[in-house]
């Protein structure tokens, strides 16, 4: 996998690669860019931001 | 029955109406609020069973402070939010919902913030037009939420599963009733926890409407709403399908009573 591939499967939450089934990939509602929230922040319920447009969930 | 008895009734009568209004006036309707937010009686009933409780209820609901900015744009105008019960929350709340809840009413309510609900709404409506309709999954087990649930689906043209969420429907290849849908829409992630955690299990996106009382654990898309109130819930996927059919450009023909279910 190439660096920058790896980069886009980083969880916008807390940046770890992921892997495995319990993570999510959805686009970004307001802007439509992908987000990827891994198992534990989605767990934790912790805050994310869109990189492109500043969106702030959950 | 004697006249002496007959007399003492009558007596006893006048006393009780005389006391009534002085107990009335100026103080909070006879009725526990939680039990209110909950049942979420329609107006007509309540004015039934209740007329005085139900004037002053209506009084302090629509001059209420629910959101920070009095003048925001909101899809529908605020009194129909309000008269909905949208904006009402319960006597608990969670960290997760602390960024939804304008304030707390002197009968430890929390007041959900309205002008959040409804951009939530139009998030969630550009959430939902990224995916095939068929491959949205709405979820209510709550009675309340039953029909407003399916009656969205209908609209969007999604697939509903009200009632008991049967183990399986999003992991099991083999049971019947098996599917795989992109993203899952959940009346409340309480009642509704097993089908968050096999979404959770396949990977796909939650979408929950959530009171104040609600971790918002394993969610990926918040609805802060009153999620126990009949009306409240109409009023949410009446919105959200309407809008979510705007997002597809298709010319939205539902009213807010084809979501009001007759219970």
């Amino acid at each position: 996998m190439s660096q920058s591939q790896q980069q886009e499967r980083q969880c916008v939450s807390c940046g770890i690669n992921i892997a495995g089934m319990s993570a999510a990939r959805f686009k970004c509602p307001d802007c439509g860019q992908v987000i990827f929230r891994c198992a534990k922040c989605r767990k934790q319920s912790n805050l994310y931001e869109c990189p492109d447009c500043g969106f702030m969930g959950p | 029955m004697s006249e002496n008895e007959n007399e003492a009734l009558e007596a006893a009568e006048e006393e009780i109406d005389a006391e009534a209004p002085a107990e009335d006036a100026g103080a909070e309707p006879d009725v526990d609020p939680e039990i209110a937010a909950e049942e979420d009686l329609p107006a007509e009933e309540a004015e039934e069973s209740a007329p005085e409780a139900e004037e002053e209820t209506e009084e302090s609901m629509f001059d209420e402070d629910v959101m920070p900015d009095d003048e925001a744009d909101l899809l529908i105008p605020v009194e129909d939010y309000l008269s909905a019960g949208v904006h009402i929350g319960t006597q608990q709340k969670t960290s997760d919902m602390e960024r939804f809840i304008h304030r707390v009413r002197d009968d430890g309510l929390y007041v959900l913030d309205v002008s959040q609900t409804d951009s939530r709404i139009r998030t969630a409506a550009d959430f939902l037009a990224n995916y095939n309709p068929e491959q949205v999954l709405v979820t209510s087990s709550r009675q309340y939420g039953r029909f407003p649930a399916k009656k969205f689906a209908d609209a969007i043209g999604a697939r509903a599963r009200t009632g008991r969420f049967i183990p399986g429907t999003l992991t099991n290849p083999d049971y019947e009733g098996y599917i795989e849908p992109d993203v899952v829409v959940v009346t409340d992630p309480i009642g509704d926890n097993q089908a968050v955690k096999e979404a959770i299990t396949v990977g796909i996106p939650v979408i929950a409407m959530c009171d104040s009382n609600n971790q918002t654990s394993n969610v990926d898309l918040v609805i802060p709403t009153n999620n126990k109130g009949r009306r409240a819930l109409s009023v949410v996927y009446w919105l959200l399908a309407n809008e979510t059919l705007d997002r597809r450009g298709a010319e939205p023909t539902y009213a807010l009573d084809d979501f009001e279910a007759g219970i």
